[in-house]
């Protein structure tokens, strides 16, 4: 399960992790992303997902948001989040989500 | 004076190694591997800001080589151990290097290593890592620890540059082997094509 999103320890973006760490079928994925016609990158441990922001998944199911706008994150999160059927946001994603 | 070639990551290391070198007047041109994917665009606009800097303090030319990482990264990742992926990551940057050198008529590389700082940077992957290339390599920075290179960061102004938020690179493993030898190594380049490779990073080289 997700807790939170939260900034990255770069400060360069914001990251969500799962919560005990929940393995990924990255290859489900992939072909889920791209059944809806997003652009997908295959790095083998891990997807990175061109849409606005870009996201990296990794096999361990950690999400990074490559942007400073938490919101942005947010919504990437909640666009993201049914279609490679990603563990749930202990809450639903929104102000509350976010984390230090 | 020579004329080299420094690798620079954005960090705070390579402007200060930069710095070294350029007191001591050696004309330097710099590369900058371009991780995108696997970073966002702020390791790129730090170096520049970096040689802004350094130009205006020197008043002299820095031309700056981006090189395309990125693909070379996607392909580490698909067809090698990633336990190696730091150390063969490396072997590419040098090689990489090392032919914008042989363009600009540069007799060494440089780069803001220091001993011991991260995974990367221990003796046995600094030899599997610079195995791969003929130039002599200059590191000013190898026996300082990090307040000594944040104090002289701080000194030159490009600490605040360097410490910008940005992505750190995604491309590192979650172990990195902290020792390798070039036997492994050599094994896991085997499976890829690394001339290829590398002819297509300098092929696809921009000049800032």
């Amino acid at each position: 399960m997700y807790r939170r999103i939260r900034l990255c320890s770069n400060r360069g973006g914001y990251e969500a992790v799962p919560e005990p760490p929940q393995p990924i079928d990255l290859g489900l994925a992939k072909a889920r992303l791209e059944a809806e016609r997003i652009p997908v990158v295959d790095a083998r441990v891990m997807l990175i997902v061109r849409i606005e922001p870009e996201v990296t998944l990794s096999h361990r199911g950690r999400l990074l948001f490559k942007t400073q706008d938490p919101q942005l994150a947010v919504r990437a999160f909640e666009r993201l989040r049914s279609i490679p059927e990603l563990p749930p946001m202990e809450d639903a994603p929104g102000s509350e989500a976010l984390g230090g | 004076m020579a004329r080299g070639v420094m690798l620079m990551s954005g960090g705070i290391d390579s402007p200060v190694a930069l710095h070294y070198l350029l007191r001591q007047g050696h004309a330097m041109v710099a590369v900058h591997m371009d991780n995108r994917p696997f970073t966002d665009d702020s390791p790129l606009a730090k170096v520049v800001d970096h040689l802004a800097m350094l130009r205006e303090h020197y008043r002299q030319p820095i031309p700056l080589y981006l090189l395309p990482h990125g693909p070379t990264q996607i392909t580490l990742m698909r067809s090698t151990d990633r336990h190696f992926g730091c150390v063969l990551c490396r072997r590419f940057m040098w090689r990489s290097a090392e032919q914008i050198a042989l363009r600009e008529g540069a007799t060494f590389l440089a780069t803001g290593e220091a001993l011991g700082q991260v995974a990367s940077q221990t003796l046995s992957n600094m030899r599997s890592a610079t195995a791969s290339v003929h130039l002599p390599i200059v590191r000013p920075l190898i026996g300082f620890d990090k307040q000594e290179i944040e104090r002289v960061a701080k000194s030159i102004d490009t600490y605040a540059i360097s410490t910008r938020p940005g992505v750190c690179c995604q491309a590192v493993p979650d172990k990195p082997a902290t020792r390798s030898n070039l036997i492994q190594i050599l094994k896991e380049e085997e499976r890829i094509d690394v001339d290829g490779m590398i002819d297509e990073v300098v092929r696809k080289a921009v000049i800032l």
